[in-house]
């Protein structure tokens, strides 16, 4: 029998056994220390590692990056909780061009083993605390992107995540954080730029991940007992993007819709849709689709958040529309 | 007090730097090299001197006025000069340019394009070094005008907090591109600063060897001992314009500032002290512009850096 532990455990777990592995290992940012972090992910560490491994750092995002940059350069391999992924742009240069360019424009003189963990998605705390903003990171060279979808994704993911040479964007759906799942034992990575099919279907292929991923699962489920089958897949990290599973999947199925959570225009979706026009338009018999956050914030009242995040009917009707 | 022999070598280092910058400017004025160069003249006295005061094995991040740092450091200057000229044998393959100069084995990390964001970076440079118990300390050089980033702001209080081996240097030289420090800053000393992080602050004289020399091993002792962090202002002299071409219209003190060039009086001084003849700063002048010139023929006879370097270098 799995054990089953949630999504916000899967990460906790990946971080003790890392940290325990590996020396060079650092955790810190804003309340994770004695607290364990406002979402309770790093609850213990600071027990078990002692403070010089586990800190709390100013309120400084702009040094908590840059200096996870500076430390990594230097052979640690910092992990940096930022306590909420909209606040990568409070810290732009440090993520975009510190983690992202600062090897290549010194000639690869040094590598940047970071990780900065980013708590996203819509939580009701208002328009600067609710996106997901993958887009800007998959828009950004130099920089790698996951998006762990199920607890055992979550820990697998960040462990690969830790001991890789690249500086990674870790995004945890806020939402997430308390999902249940079955997670294998052991010392158990995944690699990056794999992605999966969570659900087989031949008419239409959804392409969702964290908290849409939920959503579209449901979809599948009303659909079925209409007759449409979706093949639903979860790219696990947006950069490097596992196209190559994402094709196969529009070849089986001729059509495909993107269900994200952040911005549409020139959103993740975009750029999916671009690539699928120039690799495998011939696949398609019917146009690409999206749905996104419409172009406006997302606010803080529950009747707004709801009016702009896609639905399980919104996901449904569109996928209604490309299997007629 | 500092010794004659240090002294003696930082007035070479900085002959050497003066001469060579001279070589690069004449270089983009013909077009070999592009005129995106911040020269340092009058202030690679006091960035060798801050050097000499330290090991070679200190970590540096550098500011974008000069190549006086990495001269210090003993940096292959056919190197430096093939950075800017976009051919092989450069220290970071095409990628940065002269502004990104890099030479790991010599402790230097190279420098932020944006102003200040190197400050953010040291502080994670010290972490590492604390965590490992190290005796090296970081230094990290920066304009005036930098020192009103916000990173200096989260760069030194943090470092103060925690006690980190990081010693911050800002070369004050009264102007940011245009701007004269008095538009753009209220304090009067950029290290009057130090007081609101808790920190040492100390001001020196950037045409005084001596002084800039005691302030950074003080500096150095204390990070050294786990004291933390200091921020050492020196009053430099900007001698030529912002970039290589600049016609500085903007300046008010173009007639004057150069009767106050650090480095005549260094030169001076090497002599009054019986150190060195004008005969031997003649030697070492020729000796110097021939090392230059070798440095200039070998990047010239270097092919151009290959294209397909641009897709190299991203991920490790
Ligand atoms: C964040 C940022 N803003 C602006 C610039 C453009 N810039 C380059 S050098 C410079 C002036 C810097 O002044 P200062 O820090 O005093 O150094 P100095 O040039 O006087 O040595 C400016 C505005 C930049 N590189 N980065």
């Amino acid at each position: 029998m799995m054990r089953t532990i949630n999504y916000g455990q899967a990460i906790n777990e990946a971080l003790a056994e890392e940290m325990a592995r590996d020396k060079d290992v650092i955790l810190y940012g804003l309340d994770v220390a004695a607290w364990g972090g406002i979402f309770n992910i790093t609850k213990g560490l600071l027990d078990r590692f002692g403070p010089e491994r586990v800190f709390d750092s100013p309120i400084s995002e702009s040094a908590m990056v840059g200096a996870g940059v500076g430390a990594a350069i230097m052979g640690l391999r910092p992990v940096v909780e930022l306590q909420y992924a909209d606040f990568i742009l409070v810290a732009g240069d440090e993520i975009f061009f510190k983690a992202g360019l600062w090897r290549y424009m010194h000639g690869g003189a040094f590598k940047v083993p970071l990780v900065v963990r980013l708590p996203s998605g819509a939580t009701g705390a208002g328009p600067e605390h609710s996106t997901c903003p993958e887009a800007y990171i998959m828009h950004s060279p130099g920089l790698l992107c996951a998006v762990p979808s199920t607890a055992a994704d979550a820990k697998a993911l960040l462990k690969e995540a830790i001991r890789l040479d690249n500086p990674v964007m870790f995004f945890e759906h806020r939402r997430l954080y308390q999902k249940r799942d079955a997670i294998p034992e052991g010392d158990v990575t995944l690699p990056f730029g794999k992605g999966i099919i969570r659900r087989e279907g031949r008419h239409v292929t959804v392409v969702a991940w964290q908290y849409m991923l939920s959503r579209a699962l449901k979809a599948a489920e009303i659909l079925e007992t209409e007759g449409i089958e979706i093949e639903i897949f979860d790219p696990r990290t947006l950069s490097p993007f596992d196209s190559e599973t994402l094709i196969e999947s529009v070849r089986k199925t001729g059509a495909c819709l993107v269900v994200e959570e952040g911005y549409r225009r020139l959103g993740v979706g975009a750029e999916i849709g671009a690539m699928l026009m120039e690799q495998a338009f011939g696949y398609l018999d019917r146009p690409f689709r999206r749905l996104a956050i419409p172009d406006v914030p997302v606010a803080s009242v529950k009747p707004l958040v709801d009016r702009v995040l896609p639905s399980v009917e919104d996901i449904c009707a569109t996928c209604r529309e490309l299997a007629a | 007090m500092i010794q004659n022999d240090q002294l003696k070598h930082i007035f070479a280092k900085a002959l050497l730097t003066r001469l060579f910058e001279a070589r690069l400017i004449k270089l983009t004025a013909e077009g070999f090299l592009p005129p995106l160069l911040h020269p340092g003249a009058g202030q690679e006295v006091a960035q060798i001197a801050a050097l000499s005061a330290l090991n070679d094995d200190d970590p540096l991040l550098y500011s974008h006025r000069g190549v006086g740092y990495m001269v210090a450091r003993g940096t292959s200057l056919s190197a430096m000069i093939a950075d800017m000229a976009g051919r092989a044998g450069g220290t970071n393959n095409g990628k940065g340019g002269i502004m990104h100069v890099v030479d790991v084995p010599n402790a230097v990390y190279g420098e932020s394009g944006t102003l200040g964001g190197g400050l953010v970076l040291s502080v994670g440079m010290g972490m590492a070094l604390k965590r490992r118990r190290s005796d090296q300390v970081v230094i990290h050089f920066f304009g005036d005008g930098a020192s009103n980033r916000g990173t200096f702001h989260e760069a030194l209080n943090w470092a103060a907090v925690q006690k980190l081996p990081c010693i911050y240097v800002c070369e004050n030289n009264g102007w940011a591109v245009s701007v004269p420090t008095s538009v753009s800053t209220a304090v009067e000393n950029i290290a009057d600063r130090a007081a609101g992080y808790g920190i040492p602050g100390e001001v020196v004289d950037g045409a005084d060897p001596n002084a800039v020399m005691a302030a950074i091993s003080d500096a150095a002792r204390r990070a050294r001992a786990g004291e933390g962090p200091s921020l050492i202002e020196i009053k430099a002299i900007r001698l030529l314009g912002h970039y290589a071409a600049d016609p500085q219209d903007y300046r008010a003190d173009a007639a004057t500032v150069k009767e106050r060039d650090p480095l005549v009086t260094l030169r001076q001084r090497v002599i009054d002290l019986g150190l060195l003849s004008e005969a031997e700063i003649d030697a070492m002048t020729a000796d110097y512009e021939a090392q230059v010139e070798q440095a200039v023929e070998t990047v010239k006879a270097a092919p151009l850096i290959d294209a397909d370097q641009a897709f190299a270098d991203l991920y490790a």
